[in-house]
């Protein structure tokens, strides 16, 4: 036998440096590992095992300008799955139709959100808002499918419903590019971010930081347990000016016009706060927020995102005449005394302008022409002011300028008038202009918010106010309260005796005059008609008043339109009526006599035998305050 | 001078540092597979198994050092033998579990011959090459080598378990090696044996790499070769060609170098060629999965390279001082694969972190020292080559695990020796260090 110390026993120490090396190789990818990118491995490890689970932060609330809450949160059950590691598309299929079946919804749209959560290994909303009944059926899902799993959160609720739904706007998902703008910002995919309205102006006030849970999963995707959470923050409460009982009367009378389009805009004329903020048709932002798909989608298809109030453009028509009536007193190129015949037409050169009623006002002076709203008369006062005087007065009452009311999507309306025409490739000025720019026609254009500030100025002699909404901010975050103050806009310079006539005709309009249907004993209120003609069809109606108590400043100042409604005085002013009526808290017997005539309805059907329409219980407008 | 002192006891010869190595290994193992098998619904199965087999591999290390190894060699006949039945019993009458017929069943006990097989195979050659010592130099001694284990191999293939026959080669060419085989014989018989392995992996990556590699480019070549037409052919002749150029060459600058060197080098390189597109195109999808998984980490990382992955996320996030015992998430949530088995190896390192991966690494490298010193001392040839061939062999599954779990090895189906959950392997790996510790204890020959 060969023994030891012969045979080439030295190539085992070559092995042996073999395997020292093997061994210092690994030793090293080990310290590598655990000690140079331990923690980018710990990183790692972690997003493996744990998820976090987003939880909505409850919104700011939205309270009018008593308190009163007029956007809040309601608790809410959402259904969220959480992908499992390694799991093959095959597995969603069964889930997916399951899913649809309870939800009501498209498997195979499931099936893709599903597939895209698992590519991205993130948790997802399946739905939101769950009824009780289908929480309690997906509970029992939650033992079969490994990965389901309901929370509660916060969810956006609007109790007043279909309600000032263009001024509060409402929450919706956001569309690709949005989300690309937001992202760095804190959102989520699946985030609903305030759209349109004050919900939107203010998104990053009301928004909350939503709070989530750390939940440990296991390969299957399987909570584990808790591993810690953190709180959500509700977001900054905002304090409006808006009136609840106005609005609701502007909505409500809206919607009862002939057209049921149009906006009514009250202002407190004493500080520029916004009372009130309507455009029809309108929409319902809780519908919008609704778990079942379809109606949201139904929702969303038909909602009218036109805000009339505020980006709605119509030749104010007769409702500029206090404006040209102030330009030609102020200026002295009349005096409320001089009278001028109306024969129902006006002849200039070839041309024949008409007065709406054309059997004509005969003699008629200040007063008077302003009540009937004798277009003859203001053709008169047009050309004896000029239209650059016109054009300069409409300037200062804010008319061809945004209010600067903090909404997306304000118009500037068109003011039109030598100086405009000047600056525009047709740079020659007629006296046809001055004819129609002295009735509120032609290429003027205004928005009904624009005229809402008209008005104001009109009833406290020549502030023009920057309209708002909003009288405070409280912070969630600690930041000091943000309290909105009054911001004058523009003064419009005139003498008292010109204030006290334009006043005095605007007061006679309501009394004996055109306005005559938005009289309301016991209060002062003034106003102008307007009824603009319009190339598209019927004519539009508008209403421009305010009213005080006996004695006191006038403290509500209205603008409503009514799209194609036709006369004014007789479309538009009873809307702005209701507003006042709601305003000063008192009873409004139109709505009583529609109560009294429904009941009588109902008591002649039951008498008759007939099966009877349930009588809508309409609340009076005093009831509300 | 002092006559050196012999132990009077075989207790006082026996290697003390190498059976604690050993039991500090059993021991972490078991800690390791208490922990990682806790979240499976057979744990008390898997315990009560461990240590069964536990007890067992401790009895039987203990008896095989009771009597002296040599009888092994006597008896090689009769352990090539029983090498073969078994493993000739176990396609026969195994039982398979996932797609492997690799189990023998034993009442109650089932047991897996192939590590077995390894060991003996061991054995079975150290007295070959002993008998061969005079010829070492003999290309023949190097074929027979391979020729006596061949058909263990081939039995193994046909399992089919590829990783556990590939443990066979480092082992066999350590063990050459060792016995004083011409290195030149050996690179060119394992080399040609590297090049068949290494021809799927290229064809592999460029497969996953360059998908859409435009024709005429390198890839695209590499793929055309893979389908064994026109390209093949194209590459087989340029081997044969740049061969003659040079040995043209070597002529020419009067280089002392035989001619038959560069024919068996043409010879070698194109059959190396030629079997690795064989290889290649005869491999399981499971197979080249893992070759995408290795060549391509990223490319797929919720199939076969998942595993990859979540073994490196595993280690690396245990830092130092580790989780904790059942605490590791990647195990304990099961985002690691095979954590009480393949991969268990990752299991400590998440759980114990450095200081007990570096302890098992620390260990395995001071069992192996030990072994090597065991073949060192070795009284006769036999010992130094049974000593010389486990050596190579726990060295190379050691890299092959570890280096698979820390995502330098591609992914192969084999358990971490002493470590792993596995009763059967526990046994025999225990036992064949048991043999170890036999060859040492009675390393004084002459007295």
């Amino acid at each position: 036998m060969n023994h030891a110390g012969g045979g080439g026993r030295e190539r085992l120490e070559l092995v042996w440096l073999a395997i020292s090396l093997i061994g210092a190789v690994l030793g090293l990818r080990l310290a590598q590992l655990q000690l140079k990118d331990a923690a980018e491995y710990r990183r790692l490890s972690d997003i493996n095992s744990s998820l976090t689970i987003y939880q909505n932060a409850p919104r700011g609330r939205i309270y009018d300008r008593e308190g009163r809450e007029i956007a809040t949160n309601q608790a809410a059950s959402s259904l969220i799955f959480l992908p499992r590691k390694g799991q093959s598309v095959r597995d969603l299929e069964p889930l997916a139709q399951e899913l649809g079946r309870r939800l009501n919804r498209d498997p195979q749209e499931l099936l893709e959100t599903l597939e895209r959560a698992d590519r991205d290994e993130s948790a997802v909303r399946l739905a939101e808002n769950l009824p009780r009944g289908t929480m309690f059926q997906l509970r029992e899902l939650q033992t079969l499918y490994p990965g389901i799993t309901l929370i509660d959160e916060a969810r956006r609720y609007y109790p007043y419903g279909r309600f000032a739904s263009h001024l509060l706007g409402f929450m919706g998902k956001m569309g690709p590019r949005e989300w690309r703008e937001r992202k760095a910002k804190g959102y989520r995919a699946d985030s609903r971010i305030g759209k349109m309205g004050l919900e939107g102006a203010f998104e990053d006030e009301l928004r909350g930081h939503d709070g989530g849970k750390r939940m440990e999963v296991d390969a299957q995707g399987r909570l584990k347990g808790e591993l810690g959470s953190t709180p959500s923050e509700p977001g900054s409460n905002i304090y409006l000016t808006i009136d609840t009982a106005v609005q609701k009367a502007a909505d409500g009378g809206l919607r009862k016009t002939a057209t049921g389009r149009g906006a009514a805009v009250a202002i407190d004329p004493r500080t520029g706060e916004i009372l009130a903020m309507s455009s029809l048709p309108d929409f319902d932002p809780n519908a919008l927020l609704s778990t079942d798909p379809g109606e949201v989608k139904r929702s969303a298809q038909g909602l009218p995102e036109f805000n009339n109030a505020i980006a709605g453009a119509y030749p104010p028509g007769s409702t500029f005449k206090p404006i040209v009536g102030l330009a030609a007193l102020n200026e002295g190129r009349i005096t409320p005394s001089d009278a001028f015949f109306c024969p129902g037409r006006f002849e200039l050169g070839s041309h024949t302008f008409l007065c709406w009623d054309h059997k004509g006002h005969k003699r008629i002076s200040w007063i008077m022409g302003l009540a009937q709203s004798c277009d003859v008369y203001f053709y008169n006062l047009g050309l004896k002011t000029g239209g650059d005087r016109i054009e300069r007065y409409a300037r200062a009452f804010g008319l061809g300028a945004k209010t600067n009311v903090a909404l997306r999507g304000e118009k500037a309306g068109h003011l039109f008038g030598p100086e405009t025409r000047s600056r525009s490739k047709n740079k020659s000025w007629y006296d046809g202009d001055t004819l129609n720019l002295a009735i509120g026609q032609g290429e003027l254009l205004v928005t009904p918010i624009q005229m809402a500030v008209v008005a104001a100025a009109l009833a406290n002699r020549g502030t023009v106010w920057r309209p708002h909404y909003t009288r405070k901010i409280i912070y969630a975050d600690g930041r000091p309260d943000y309290v909105q103050r009054p911001e004058r806009a523009a003064v419009v310079a005139a003498k008292d005796a010109a204030w006290d006539q334009v006043q005095e005709g605007l007061r006679v309009v309501i009394s004996s005059g055109t306005g005559y249907p938005a009289r309301i004993p016991g209060l002062v209120v003034s106003g102008k008609t307007g009824t603009a003609q319009n190339p598209h069809g019927e004519d539009h109606a508008w209403f421009i008043t305010y009213a005080a108590r006996p004695g006191e400043p006038a403290s509500i100042a209205v603008a409503v339109l009514v799209e194609n409604g036709g006369h004014g005085g007789v479309t538009a002013a009873p809307v702005a009526k209701k507003m006042i009526l709601a305003y000063f808290g008192m009873p409004d017997p139109d709505a009583e006599r529609e109560v009294r005539e429904a009941e009588r309805a109902a008591h002649r059907a039951v008498r008759a035998g007939l099966p009877a329409a349930a009588p809508k219980p309409m609340m009076s407008a005093g009831a509300l305050r | 001078m002092s006559p050196i002192r012999v132990p009077s006891t075989l207790s006082g010869r026996v290697d003390w540092t190498f059976v604690g190595a050993v039991a500090g290994l059993v021991a972490i193992g078991t800690l390791a597979i208490l922990s990682a098998a806790n979240m499976t619904s057979y744990y008390n199965a898997i315990w009560t198994k461990h240590f069964i087999a536990l007890a067992l591999g401790g009895v039987l290390f203990t008896l095989t050092l009771a009597f002296n190894y040599q009888i092994f060699q006597d008896q090689s006949k009769i352990v090539y033998g029983v090498t073969l039945a078994l493993m000739v019993s176990v396609l026969i009458l195994g039982t398979a579990a996932r797609g492997h017929r690799a189990w023998l069943r034993l009442g109650s006990f089932s047991f897996q011959p192939a590590e077995l097989s390894r060991v003996l195979v061991v054995l079975v050659l150290a007295d070959f090459l002993d008998r061969r010592a005079r010829r070492m130099q003999d290309f023949s001694t190097v074929l027979l080598a391979l020729a006596i284990a061949a058909p263990i191999m081939f039995l193994i293939l046909k399992q089919p378990d590829f990783s556990t026959a590939l443990t066979f080669l480092p082992m066999i060419t350590g063990m050459l090696f060792c016995a004083g085989a011409d290195p030149l014989q050996l690179i060119f018989v394992f080399g040609y044996g590297a090049l068949t392995l290494s021809v799927p992996l290229v064809i592999t990556l460029c497969q996953v790499r360059f998908p859409n590699a435009a024709p005429g480019s390198l890839p695209a070549f590499v793929i055309a070769t893979s389908k064994m037409g026109l390209a093949t052919l194209a590459v087989v002749v340029a081997i044969f060609g740049s061969c003659a150029v040079a040995w043209r060459l070597a002529t020419w600058m009067r280089l002392q170098v035989k001619p038959v060197f560069f024919g068996a080098l043409a010879v070698i390189l194109s059959g190396a060629l030629l079997t690795g597109v064989a290889v290649n195109r005869s491999m399981k999808s499971y197979q080249r999965n893992r070759f995408v998984a290795f060549v391509a980490p990223r490319s797929d990382a919720k199939g076969a390279a998942y595993n990859v992955i979540q073994s490196k996320v595993a280690v690396g996030s245990g830092g130092v001082w580790g989780k904790g015992l059942f605490s590791g998430t990647q195990s304990q949530l099961g985002f690691l694969p095979e954590r009480h088995t393949d991969f268990i190896f990752s299991t400590i390192g998440e759980e114990m972190g450095f200081l007990g991966a570096g302890l098992v690494l620390g260990l395995y490298m001071i069992v192996l020292w030990r072994i090597t010193t065991a073949a060192r001392l070795a009284r006769d040839r036999y010992g130094y080559l049974v000593c010389a061939g486990l050596a190579s062999m726990f060295a190379f599954v050691m890299a092959l695990n570890i280096g698979m779990c820390v995502g330098l090895m591609p992914v192969a189906g084999i358990p971490l020796p002493l470590i792993s959950y596995g009763g059967s392997s526990l046994v025999i790996n225990l036992w064949s260090l048991g043999i170890v510790a036999n060859i040492y204890a009675r390393r004084y020959a002459l007295l």
